[in-house]
């Protein structure tokens, strides 16, 4: 199971990712702060933190935990 | 009350050393934040004060830094007291910098966190590729940690017990413009624990005796995030869709679907909110209740626990010129944000506030 949704996220994004180009010009829209930086970098920080010391299913984020002394 | 007096200080001293550490060089760009959580629940409460600081080096240099304390305020023994309410502090400050090389940025991060009874210290290097005229963006980051861990907030006739905890973590993640208004993402981590992963301080009810927490030695991660943000133009609304799948070796298998809004109210404003639902599964070994205390693993830890929580938050988000403010005032962002968290175990339900401060300067 844990494959198969693996393997399907990598086939549909792979799938999706070739139908598209931008152009530097196109993209006024995606540099807007809510589409580059959603949630300011201490916000993410305390998000984890908090995730970390509060739920056994943490990580995904690219950040390392620890730290926290919440064993 | 200590922390609380001394709290300014530290801000303080840390907002002088991130002047005078700018202070003099060639004109650049940076942002200096403050920013205040308070965190309640039914027998724990955090206040964090932190600051976070980022710099422009050079032409192709960043630099960010962040210097953070904690006061947890717990009645919880498994949080290191004997059944009374206790103050703990928790100092960490950390780092990152990266260097732009054409279509390559690369860079480390450090992070150095203490308190009493557990010392935390982790870096590691990260690498981003921007490929295809920027649609493309890989990234893979690694991570060494090393935690000492102790039960030094025990009372003095329980014996002192020493211990460690290795992680390594590895993360790759690929982001994708998949329109003029859409961008995808897809991030994939594996972590690898070595070490000590119960709680000292924690016992666990075995028939009928009272025995301490035993956690397996060893435990792997591994955790998929996929997201899609989507600008819709024509009301100025952001919609970011988030899901994340977990799984690792302990047999906890998790599921957290996010649903995000962010809606532009005029110059300089937004307001937003967040739906989030968590569900895991238990660990193998985690039973409400043991009737052998001879069991390999014993646990009384929450977090093992199979359970489902829902998140609720919203945030504001107002620039000083949205106010009428001209000048540097004008510059300002503020940000508040409200979160509640409903879980169904003994943790019981959480209310999270941050209130922030954002000044950008030149130098």
């Amino acid at each position: 199971m844990w494959r198969l949704c693996v393997v399907g996220l990598a086939t549909l994004y792979l799938a999706t990712a070739g139908c598209a180009v931008v152009r530097p010009h196109e993209r006024q829209n995606l540099a807007r702060r809510s589409m580059i930086e959603d949630r300011p970098v201490g916000q993410s920080r305390f998000l984890q933190h908090q995730t970390g010391s509060r739920e056994g299913a943490d990580g995904g984020t690219g950040e390392p935990g620890g730290g926290c002394g919440c064993n | 009350m200590q922390l609380i007096a001394r709290r300014p200080t530290v801000v303080a001293i840390a907002a002088g050393a991130c002047w005078l550490a700018v202070a003099g060089s060639a004109r650049a760009d940076g942002e200096l934040s403050m920013r205040g959580v308070y965190y309640k629940e039914r027998a724990t409460r955090v206040m964090q004060p932190m600051l976070d600081g980022s710099f422009e080096v050079g032409d192709h240099g960043a630099v960010t830094a962040h210097l953070l304390v904690d006061a947890i305020t717990s009645a919880s023994v498994a949080a290191g007291a004997d059944g009374g309410e206790f103050t703990e502090r928790r100092v960490e400050g950390g780092g990152t910098y990266s260097h732009e090389l054409g279509v390559v940025r690369f860079g480390s991060q450090v992070r150095y966190s203490s308190e009493p009874d557990y010392k935390s210290t982790f870096g590691g290097p990260r690498l981003a590729a921007e490929l295809f005229d920027r649609n493309l963006v890989l990234t893979a980051s690694g991570t060494v940690g090393h935690d000492e861990i102790s039960n030094a907030g025990a009372p003095p006739m329980v014996p002192r017990i020493e211990d460690t905890l290795t992680s390594y973590l590895g993360s790759i993640g690929v982001s994708q413009l998949l329109g003029a208004n859409l961008v995808g993402a897809v991030t994939y981590d594996v972590s690898y624990l070595d070490g000590l992963q119960s709680n000292l301080y924690r016992s666990v009810i075995a028939a009928g005796a009272q025995v301490a927490e035993r956690h397996p030695q060893l435990r792997t991660r591994h955790a998929v995030v996929g997201s899609l943000k989507w600008f819709v133009p024509a009301s100025s609304t952001t919609l970011i869709a988030g899901y994340r799948r977990y799984h690792d070796d302990w047999g906890i298998d998790g599921h957290t679907p996010e649903l995000r809004v962010i809606q532009d109210a005029g110059a300089g404003a937004a307001f937003g909110f967040r739906y989030r639902y968590h569900r895991q599964d238990q660990a193998d070994f985690y039973q409400p209740r043991y009737d052998s205390s001879t069991l390999a693993f014993l646990s009384d830890d929450i977090k093992l626990s199979a359970f489902d929580s829902h998140t609720l938050a919203a945030h504001l988000e107002v620039v000083g010129e949205a106010l009428g403010f001209e000048g540097r005032i004008g510059e300002l962002r503020g940000q508040i944000v409200i979160e509640y968290v409903a879980q169904n175990n003994r943790f019981g339900n959480a209310l999270v506030t941050h209130a922030a401060l954002t000044v950008p300067f030149a130098y």
